[in-house]
């Protein structure tokens, strides 16, 4: 943090309070001030509930998360989780087991079963089951963690959404993205420590909230960037500005702010005179990292990315150049793998093979080339949907319908993870031998989130922010949750 | 606590991750010798710090709760012997040695109490173990006269503390500088002290000409008193500006939730406007805060309710409706439900209640099944997450149309009402004879019957199944159907909708003929959703039943047109479809009903009489009415009937699904005077309503004027806005704050305004915001008011100020929300083709307070200024300070032409002030003098003017160009940086 050398952030030591460090952003509740947090918190009572020193509580696996989430809830039945009992049961009526008790979204009266759409192949050294759909992937099995038994209690979209990334269906809580933030804060001056890239012109269910700070200060939210026209909003400089007459604006700015610092010692004037520097600083740095016209051919052609358009596939190469430049959480949404096939475009035997082969190629590539620069083993790469989807086939309205689809799923969902510190060529837990619950070492959302923050160095119940009553925490301090050690290599 | 402590937890994070600040407080506590213990500052912070977490709300270890009085005190109570330490248990286990009988337990908490908290527990054990209610609880006394107190302790400044005094709050922030061993600031120059008070009071800067007029007046006053009058004029020319009610409305719509969209997935448009619009009149119009409260939360309740206090309860219509396809209804309804009950607790009582849903409070008194019987309270409204928000009023958008509008809608209503009213008292006063099926059949799924009782028993039954029963026809002149839940236990309701939406009756006569019978009517048990029960005898897809949810059994009666005569050996057949549906066309199937008929002729002559058809004929003509009524579609609050009112259950771990004990309604004991031999009985929400503006609840009064403080000074006297239980933070000024409660209560009767003129013409507030770095050192954050307020504006003020300053801001008042330029593509949302379309002409110039609010896609340049998205009310901005933000009021397109045009402005301003006899054209340091006086009211120092006038030559260093020609593309950047200046960004 060459910024303290500044003698501007000398003055500013004097005066330090830890919301300066916090309203810049750059430096979480871990390292710096640490040490005066364990001493306020001494002051004022010791260790009661919940107040113990927060920030890095152990020695991280991970340095930085790439989180690749696929909206809509992906079919496992068609990717991950192969079932041979499921592709005998194909057209006959579900048992009525499986629906006693259960609400569906779509799902009416007695669906039929639906057996997988694809052929599977056991793939790589560790002999996990990938479907035809992911050829590129296949090769990349050994160094990916698959968590078959993913479970959520959540089987509509937007709320299941909340839950994954906020640990809360309902809105109002603070993203794994804004928490990762407010603990370790952000390892780059000159972009923003989280940043959001969606792809597919469509933003989540549930809207801006699953990147959202919910509780948390407003300052730990994600930062939507876009591949195409700036990528952060009101970067670039009003056409009649240049960029000197920019610096040349910004240095009496400087010194006119100084003066005022000088007359009246808001400390926050200061503060503010750093904002600025790190927002001109910004307009080159996050111009440059999302400049893929410095990638090679080669690069290119494995990620099948093309400069100015805006896909997953850019946005995964986007991933690793904003890790590269140490960025702290970095969270892509693709959109469309709700296969009800209600319509084409959402259908198994359609529009899920387009989404298909929209990520499988930049996916596997993003692991290969993070392995290959050395990346891999500090940044934490996770994949998933919101949900799973029912080895029923979708009847709605009561009817069968054209195209093939399934429902969504909240009892079983496949999950993986590579890089990290996470367990390389591993699969944990099972589903039944339909693909419909999760029935060995279920994992859920909180178990999810606790054993992710670990692998950051956090230990989920220790960090936490007082809201409503309750310190609040990632993992959902209403619920149970644990860490999955079995997870982490 | 000593005063050391003090600074260390100014941090912002205070509240937040240190969950021991609980205790912390400014205050001194009494613990020199004499002064007996105090409970709420002494002893309750030491059970909450180091007993409740296991002896709790929570959890209650050994039965045992720091919580609760009665679980510590006799006669329940066995812990604590009032007088007598020696035998107190709590006393033997704090000072134990054993570790096996040591509290807290030493495996866990190494440390045991401090030997002062044992001594002060000892203390008071034996001065009587006193138990108070916390501090927020106690009663608002009437207000004292300041000063008494501090009557006894001569000091040499007190004339000049007297001096300084202007308002009473003056002589308690004096006081309690004193204490510190500081004095007040001295007062700000008219120039701060009038943008200060401009902004606080109307959110927009004064207007260039106002702060030298001001200054004027001021140099040439001859007295103090003159000079305060002169600010007491500008005072109430402020308060009576219409900009008044718009700045406070706003404050009001964080808490409100405000949003012009349902939320969720599509998040659709939704019509809210009116809403905001009652606020700002509200506000304008300095409704007192009593029934300004009353209105939001019980209008629709109120004898005769009037359009704006009906329009004022779509206060909790801000929650949101979830459309996507597939959701359940009551889920979503519930939810609604529980935030009304978590944002009337944090709005009004700064009560943190959200957590006992799911158990009792951990640190606050109340109990788990309170929060229930508050949920009651709410339960029973008409709305049920209905993608067309039912129920909504048509507002039409000119003032004078309102009232009549809103009159009409009422009278149809009413009607309605009061139509179906006549047969479904004639239905309770008639016999009822079973209808037993001989046969019944369906198109889809699979039915059986037993007696007079038909059930689903599997199978699908989708949108449009139709069910056909036959029975042996007897005489009669109607037929009631009654529907069921399928499940008898009605812990498992609500259940699926179940709506019959046409019914077709027959008669199969012996040989064979089919003679359709004739229906004329339906009545139901009452009217409950937006369906109408004549419709089950049309075509539409609406009909009887429960809709979207069925939450009792309910009935309806549908009534021939001539009595049913002639049946000898003929069969009765009904045919029943089913074709409603919820969102993503789920079907609202009968899984349960049976069919009964009635002979009765009182049935014929209800059909054919006069009240009848009189009614039928003034509904027809008040629909007319209603459907000739243009206006917007705003959701509001009406009841529910009370002949099919939903019964409320305890969520057993806060789960909706897995449903307790029944609840009656009520708000928790603490409140309610806790054992009192009369406690406060609350049954609806308009009792609520009272109660919370009554001089029998201390905190609304505390709770609201904490929030006007903290919107004029930065900090409220509790800084936790949202929490005045034990895990907020204690009052920093507790006499101040009860003096200013008690004014706003009692002597202002709730008016807002006349407590924003005492506040703001007090010397506290009028005090310079400039400081000594020994000040700075000693009160970083200005907790202490030893000078005047300097925080950062609002997301709303920083637009409005540019707006205003380069004379753009169009001055319109209400109306529906525009859309002011945003970057391409931040609007993207699943299935939805809602377009930003950039409003055209003044509307783009709008104050913030109008600008278009998706909750899924917040104006992104009010985010980057920390406006809460409005998800969930919001009872406090964090202000932060962060690139993002530079590069919003440097970049934004919005902020660049606010800069152009205040070039033109100064530039045009300037040249007129300059005119005598010949035009001068205006010279580049005019220019620049008169941008950086509007946008900061103070005159540049030389120094500025110098560094402006550089930047200015510098950007414009084409020397031979005519010294009087404005370069207005390089004056543009100067511009841009004058309003990115720290004062121009501060107050």
């Amino acid at each position: 943090m060459t910024a303290y050398n500044d003698p501007l952030w000398q003055g500013l030591a004097e005066l330090e309070t830890r919301r300066h460090f916090l309203t810049r952003c750059s430096v979480g509740l871990a390292g710096t001030w640490l040490g005066g947090q364990a001493v306020g918190a001494e002051s004022v009572g010791g260790e009661s509930a919940g107040s113990g020193p927060i920030g890095l509580h152990f020695p991280p696996r991970a340095r930085r998360v790439i989180f690749l989430h696929m909206a809509g809830g992906p079919s496992q039945l068609e990717l991950f989780d192969y079932k041979r009992d499921l592709d005998k049961l194909d057209g006959e009526d579900c048992p009525a087991s499986f629906l006693k008790g259960k609400r569906f979204a779509f799902i009416q009266g007695v669906p039929k079963m639906l057996g997988p759409q694809y052929p599977f192949q056991q793939c790589g050294q560790s002999g996990a089951w990938v479907s035809d759909r992911l050829p590129e992937f296949q090769s990349v099995v050994d160094k990916v963690c698959f968590v078959k038994s993913m479970s959520t209690t959540q089987f509509n979209h937007g709320p299941a959404q909340l839950l994954l990334h906020t640990g809360n269906q309902n809105l109002g809580s603070a993203s794994f993205g804004s928490w990762a933030m407010y603990g370790l804060g952000s390892e780059n001056q000159d972009l923003p420590g989280f940043i959001v890239l969606v792809s597919g012109g469509k933003t989540p269910s549930a809207g801006k909230s699953v990147w959202g700070s919910g509780f948390l200060p407003s300052v730990y939210q994600g930062v939507q960037c876009r591949s195409k026209g700036d990528p952060v909003l009101y970067l670039s400089n009003p056409a009649s500005v240049s960029r000197d007459q920019r610096r040349r604006a910004l240095d009496a700015l400087e010194r006119l702010n100084r003066a005022t610092f000088e007359e009246t010692g808001d400390p926050e004037v200061l503060t503010r005179i750093s904002q600025y520097e790190m927002a001109f600083r910004m307009q080159t740095h996050a111009t440059e990292a999302f400049d893929l016209t410095q990638e090679s051919a080669r690069t290119h052609q494995m990620y099948g990315t093309e400069p100015g358009k805006e896909s997953f596939a850019n946005n995964c190469l986007l991933a690793r150049r904003l890790a590269e430049r140490g960025v702290r959480f970095i969270q892509l949404f693709h959109w469309g793998w709700d296969s009800h096939g209600a319509g084409e475009n959402e259908a198994l035997n359609a529009g899920f093979k387009d989404r298909c082969r929209e990520a499988d190629r930049p996916m596997a590539a993003l692991i290969k080339d993070l392995d290959q620069r050395g990346l891999l083993d500090d940044t934490l790469v996770i994949w998933g949907g919101e949900f799973g989807r029912t080895p029923m086939r979708e009847n709605r309205g009561g009817r069968e319908m054209k195209f093939v689809g399934r429902d969504h799923n909240p009892g079983a969902f496949t999950m993986w993870f590579a890089g990290g510190g996470m367990k390389p060529g591993c699969t944990f837990g099972e589903t039944d031998e339909l693909g419909y619950e999760a029935v060995v070492d279920k994992v859920s959302p909180h178990d999810l989130h606790a054993t992710l923050l670990h692998a950051l160095g956090i230990d989920h119940k220790r960090l936490t922010y007082l809201h409503q009553g309750l310190p609040q925490r990632l993992s959902n301090v209403t619920q149970p949750s644990r860490v999955v050690e079995e997870l982490l290599a | 606590m000593n005063n050391s402590t003090f600074p260390s937890t100014r941090s912002l994070l205070t509240v937040t991750v240190l969950l021991a600040a609980m205790s912390f407080t400014i205050r001194l506590p009494a613990q020199e010798t004499g002064a007996a213990v105090d409970f709420n500052t002494q002893i309750r912070p030491i059970f909450t710090r180091s007993c409740s977490a296991c002896h709790g709300g929570v959890k209650q270890a050994g039965d045992v709760s720091f919580v609760y009085a009665s679980q510590v005190l006799p006669p329940d109570g066995w812990i604590v012997e009032p007088g007598d330490p020696d035998a107190s248990v709590l006393i033997e286990r704090v000072k134990t040695d054993d570790p096996d009988l040591r509290m807290p337990p030493p495996d866990e908490h190494p440390e045991p109490l401090s030997d002062d908290d044992i001594a002060l527990l000892e203390r008071w054990v034996s001065e009587g173990a006193a138990w108070g209610d916390h501090w927020s609880l106690a009663p608002l006394a009437a207000d004292r006269v300041p000063g008494v107190e501090k009557a006894e302790e001569p000091t040499a400044d007190r004339a000049g503390t007297e001096a300084w005094v202007r308002q009473p709050m003056d002589r308690l922030v004096a006081a309690g500088l004193a204490d510190h061993g500081l004095s007040p600031s001295g007062d700000a120059q008219p120039e701060q002290w009038l943008r200060r008070v401009s902004l606080d009071l109307t959110g927009l800067p004064p207007q260039p000409g106002q702060t030298e007029a001001l200054r004027r007046r001021c140099d040439s006053a001859t007295s103090a008193a003159e000079v305060d009058a002169i600010y007491a004029e500008q005072v109430d020319r402020l308060l009576a500006s219409q900009r008044f009610g718009e700045r406070w409305a706003s404050v009001w719509m964080d808490l409100a939730r405000y949003a012009d969209s349902k939320g969720f997935e599509k998040d659709p448009h939704r019509d809210m406007w009116p809403y905001r619009d009652w606020l700002i009149r509200a506000f304008n119009d300095d409704m007192p805060y009593d029934q300004f409260t009353i209105k939001q939360l019980a209008g629709d309740l109120l004898d005769d309710p009037t359009a704006d206090d009906l329009i004022a309860t779509a206060f909790q219509r801000n929650t949101q409706t979830n459309t996507e396809g597939g959701t359940d209804d009551e889920e979503f309804r519930v939810a609604a439900v529980i935030d009304r009950v978590n944002t009337t607790w944090t709005v009004w009582q700064a009560t943190t209640f959200g957590c006992v849903q799911c158990h009792s409070h951990p640190y606050d008194p109340l109990r788990q099944e309170e929060y229930y019987a508050c949920m009651a309270l709410f339960n029973n409204t008409q709305d049920a997450d209905l993608d067309s928000d039912f129920p909504t009023l048509k507002v039409p958008a000119k003032d004078e149309q309102r009232e009549a509008a809103i009159a009409s809608q009422r009278r149809y209503q009413t009607l309605r009402d009061a139509r179906n009213q006549l047969g479904r008292d004639l239905a309770d006063t008639v016999q009822w004879s079973p209808l037993i099926p001989q046969t019944v059949t369906t198109t889809d799924g699979r039915l059986a019957f037993d007696g007079d009782r038909v059930r689903s028993e599997g199978g699908t039954f989708p949108v449009g199944v139709s069910y056909t029963v036959q029975a042996g026809a007897v005489p009669m002149t109607a037929l009631r159907i009654e529907i069921f839940p399928l499940s008898d236990d009605p812990t498992s309701w609500p259940e699926q909708g179940s709506v019959l939406t046409h019914l077709k009756a027959s008669l199969l006569k012996p040989d064979g003929t089919v003679i359709p019978i004739e229906l004329v009517d339906v009545f139901a048990d009452a009217l409950s959703g937006p369906h109408d029960p004549r419709d089950c005898l049309t075509a539409n897809k609406q009909g009887v039943g429960g809709y979207p949810k069925l939450h009792r059994p309910r009935w309806a009666v549908i009534v021939l047109k001539d009595r049913l005569s002639d049946v000898d050996g003929a069969t009765l057949r009904l045919e029943m479809l089913q074709s409603a549906n919820v969102t993503g066309n789920l079907a609202t199937p009968l899984r349960h009903f049976r069919w009964s008929t009635s002979d009765d002729d009182a049935w014929p002559r209800l059909i054919a009489s006069d009240d009848l058809a009189d009614l039928s004929q003034s509904l027809a003509d008040a629909k007319r009415a209603v459907d000739g009524i243009q206006g917007a579609q705003l959701p509001v609050v009406l009841p529910r009937s009370p002949a099919v009112a939903r019964s409320t259950r305890i969520f057993i771990r806060g789960n909706w699904l897995e449903r307790g004990d029944e609840v009656s309604p009520g708000i928790p004991e603490v409140f309610a005077g806790g054992r009192a031999r009369d406690p406060i009985v609350v049954s609806d929400r308009l009792d609520l309503a009272r109660w919370l503006v009554s001089d029998q609840n201390p905190l609304a009064a505390r709770v609201w004027a904490n929030r006007i403080w903290a919107q004029l000074f930065g900090i409220g006297l509790v800084e936790t806005l949202e929490d005045f239980g034990s895990s907020g933070l204690q009052p920093s000024h507790p006499g101040l704050l009860e003096h200013l409660a008690a004014r706003l209560r009692d002597v202002h009767h709730w008016r807002l305004k006349p407590l924003l003129r005492e506040i703001v013409l007090s010397s506290t507030y009028r005090q310079t915001n400039q400081t000594t770095a020994s000040l700075r050192e000693k009160d970083p954050r200005n907790l202490l008011l030893a000078r005047g307020p300097r925080t950062r504006l609002s997301a709303e003020m920083i637009r409005d100020q540019a707006l205003a300053v380069s004379g753009l801001l169009c001055d319109d008042i209400g109306g529906p929300s525009v859309m002011p330029p945003q970057p391409d593509g931040v609007w993207q949302t699943v299935y939805s083709g809602a377009q930003w379309n950039t409003s055209a002409g003044a509307q783009r110039y709008r104050r913030a307070l109008y600008t278009y609010w998706r909750r899924t896609s917040p104006y992104p340049s009010f985010l980057m200024f920390d406006s809460p998205t409005r998800d969930l009310c919001s009872a406090r901005r964090i202000a932060t300070n962060t690139p993002l933000q530079a590069l919003v009021t440097l970049n934004d397109p919005v902020y660049v032409e606010c800069a152009e045009a205040l070039v033109k402005r100064a530039v045009s301003d300037t040249r007129k002030a300059a005119a005598g006899e010949t035009v001068i054209e205006s010279t580049a340091v005019d220019v620049i003098a008169w941008m950086y006086t509007a946008v900061t009211q103070r005159r540049p120092s030389e120094l500025e003017l110098n560094e402006l006038s550089s930047l200015y030559a510098d950007l414009h260093p084409d020397v031979s160009a005519s010294e009087s020609q404005i370069d207005e593309a390089a004056m543009a950047i100067v511009a841009s940086t004058i309003m990115n200046l720290d004062r121009a960004l501060t107050k």
